[in-house]
C-alpha cells in the first residue's frame, strides 16, 4: 500500500552519504568561469572615443564625452568622462563586443550592492580601478 | 439555520505557488471555488513596444527576460525570425552549438517545472535533487555563454562564441548522469501514493478544449495530440535527430508530469546525437551584413519551447528597428483555461492545477 513511499525513502537515504554541493559563500570566493560576464573594467588610454559602446547598449547605460588629443601632432580624440549607470546596466556584454580596442572588457567581479542608488553609477576613475579577475578571452 | 454567503479571496500576486507575480481572485463557498479571475500585467515591461527602437542585436538581451527558464529557445526564436527575412545561412557548428544549448535549456526548465510542483504539493525534498542537477546545465552554460540565465548567447547568423575546450565533453558526460538522475526521480516520486492522489484526475480537459484554448507543449501532448513543432515543422537541424514526440491520453495534471518527465529523456537523446555529430571546428557566424536591416515584410516564425509554441513575428519596413515585433508567448496562451479548470475545485486543488501548467510570470506578461 505504502510502497512508494518507502522506495522514495530508500533513495533520500541514499542521498545523505554524498559529498555537500553548497559553496561556501561569501567566506570563499565563487568559481565562476571565465567568459561569466562581470562589471566592466575601463581602459581610458585604449579608448579612441569611437562611440560604439554607447550607441549598442539595449539600456543605454553608458555616457561618454572625449576631448582633444593634448598633443597637437597625433589626430584623433582622447576620453574625458566615462560613465555606466549599474541602475540599468544588464551586464550583456554588447558593448565589449563592439568595443574596437578592447578597451572595455568584462570582469569576473559581480558585488554590486550599494547602500545607495547614486553610488551605483560609476564613473571612468571607478571603472579603471576594477582591475581584479579580468576576462581573458575577450573576443569571439 | 447557518447563513452562508461567498468569499473573495487573493492569491497572490506575491505568493509563493504562483511563480512570480500572478493574482488569482477567488470566489469561495466554503472551500469550493465558484470563480477564479486572473489578473496578469505586474510583470509587464512592454518588450514588444521597447523593441520598436532598438536593433535587433540589442533585442536579444531583452528575449532572455521573457522566458527566464529557458532562454536559449527564446534567443533562437528572434534570431531564426530575422534570418528567415534576410535568407542567413548557418554556420553547421553554429547550428549544432544552438541545439545542444536549446535542448539543456529545455532540461533545466522542466527540472524546474518538477522541482518547484513537487514543492507547490508540499514535497520538499524533490526541490532540492531537481536543482542539483539544473545547476549542472547552469555552470554547463555558463561556461559557454557568459550568464547563468541571461545568456545573450545568439546572434543572427550564428552564436556569439565557440565552445570553450573540453565543454562537449562534460555535455557528453552529463548525458549518462541525468538518465541516472531520472531514474531515481521516478523512485523519489513517481510511484508516491501521496503525490499519485494529488495529481490524478485534476485539472482534466479534453483534446477540443486543448486545441480550441490554443493550449501547446506539454498541456497539448497530455491530451494525446501528437504535436510538437520539432518533428512536424523541423527548424534548425532537428530533422537529423532521433526522438519522439511524447503525448499521453489522459489530460489530467499526471499526464502532464509523465509527459515533461518523458521530455527529459528525449532532450538527452537530442544531446547525445549531437554531440557526436557536431563538427570539430567551422565559423560561429555566417555571412551577415554589419548593420542588420531586413526587407521590407513580414515574417512569422515558430519553435518550439519547453513550454509551448513560440512565436515571432516581425514586421520590418527596412530598417536596423522592426516597425513590429510580435512574441507568441506560450505560457499567456496556456494560462488562459485556468479560470475553466478552477471552477469547482477544491482550494487546495489551486495549486496543483495551476502548477501543472507551467507558466513563467515573465513570459505571460511579456
Amino acid at each position: 500500500m505504502m510502497l512508494g513511499l518507502a522506495k522514495g525513502l530508500t533513495y533520500t537515504l541514499k542521498n545523505l552519504t554524498k559529498k555537500k554541493l553548497t559553496y561556501d559563500y561569501p567566506n570563499e570566493p565563487l568559481p565562476l568561469p571565465d567568459r561569466f560576464r562581470g562589471i566592466q573594467k575601463f581602459y581610458p588610454e585604449k579608448c579612441i572615443v569611437c562611440n560604439q559602446c554607447a550607441n549598442i547598449c539595449p539600456t543605454d547605460c553608458i555616457t561618454l564625452t572625449g576631448k582633444k588629443h593634448p598633443d597637437p601632432k597625433k589626430r584623433g580624440k582622447i576620453i574625458e568622462t566615462y560613465d555606466i549607470n549599474f541602475e540599468i546596466c544588464i551586464l550583456c556584454d554588447l558593448c565589449t563586443e563592439v568595443c574596437p580596442t578592447e578597451a572595455i572588457i568584462m570582469t569576473n567581479n559581480f558585488e554590486l550592492a550599494e547602500y545607495s542608488r547614486d553610488e551605483l553609477f560609476k564613473d571612468l576613475q571607478w571603472l579603471d580601478e576594477n582591475d581584479q579577475n579580468l576576462r581573458k578571452e575577450n573576443k569571439a | 439555520m447557518i447563513r452562508t454567503e461567498e468569499m473573495l479571496l487573493n492569491v497572490g500576486p506575491q505568493h509563493p505557488s504562483t511563480h512570480g507575480v500572478f493574482r488569482l481572485v477567488l470566489k469561495l463557498d466554503g472551500e469550493m471555488i465558484i470563480e477564479a479571475t486572473p489578473v496578469i500585467g505586474y510583470l509587464h515591461r512592454g518588450t514588444e513596444k521597447l523593441a520598436e527602437n532598438l536593433q535587433f542585436t540589442q533585442i536579444i538581451p531583452y528575449t532572455d527576460r521573457m522566458d527566464y527558464l529557458a532562454a536559449m529557445t527564446n534567443n533562437y526564436v528572434l534570431c531564426h525570425a530575422v534570418e528567415t527575412m534576410m535568407n542567413i545561412e548557418i554556420p553547421e557548428r553554429a547550428e549544432y552549438l544552438r541545439v545542444i544549448t536549446m535542448e539543456l535549456g529545455r532540461i533545466a526548465s522542466h527540472l524546474v517545472w518538477w522541482g518547484t510542483y513537487l514543492l507547490d504539493l508540499g514535497a520538499t525534498s524533490p526541490f532540492l535533487y531537481a536543482f542539483r542537477e539544473r545547476e549542472m546545465i547552469i555552470n554547463l552554460l555558463n561556461e559557454i555563454s557568459g550568464g547563468r540565465l541571461t545568456f545573450n548567447y545568439m546572434r543572427v547568423g550564428g552564436v556569439k562564441w565557440d565552445a570553450p575546450e573540453g565543454w562537449i565533453e562534460k555535455v557528453k558526460e552529463f548525458v549518462p548522469y541525468m538518465r541516472e538522475q531520472l531514474k531515481g526521480y521516478d523512485q523519489l516520486v513517481t510511484g508516491n501514493e501521496i503525490f499519485l492522489n494529488r495529481v490524478k484526475g485534476i485539472g482534466v480537459y479534453t483534446k477540443e478544449e486543448a486545441l480550441n484554448y490554443s493550449l501547446s507543449g506539454a498541456n497539448l501532448r497530455c491530451t494525446g495530440v501528437k504535436w510538437d513543432l520539432r518533428k512536424d515543422e523541423p527548424y534548425s537541424i532537428y530533422d537529423r535527430f532521433e526522438f519522439d514526440s511524447i503525448t499521453a491520453e489522459t489530460g489530467d495534471a499526471w499526464a502532464r508530469y509523465q509527459v515533461r518527465l518523458q521530455e527529459i529523456e528525449e532532450s538527452l537523446k537530442i544531446l547525445e546525437q549531437a554531440a557526436d555529430q557536431i563538427p570539430a571546428q567551422g565559423d560561429m557566424i555566417g555571412k551577415v551584413p554589419k548593420i542588420i536591416k531586413p526587407p521590407q515584410g513580414e515574417a512569422f516564425v515558430r519553435i518550439e519551447s519547453p513550454r509551448g509554441e513560440i512565436g515571432c513575428f516581425i514586421a520590418s519596413d527596412g530598417k536596423k528597428e522592426p516597425y513590429r515585433l510580435k512574441f507568441r508567448r506560450p505560457s499567456f496562451y496556456n494560462l488562459q483555461i485556468l479560470p475553466k479548470l478552477l471552477v469547482g475545485q477544491n482550494m487546495a486543488n489551486l495549486i496543483a492545477i495551476l502548477g501543472a501548467i507551467d507558466i513563467v510570470l515573465g513570459e505571460v506578461d511579456g
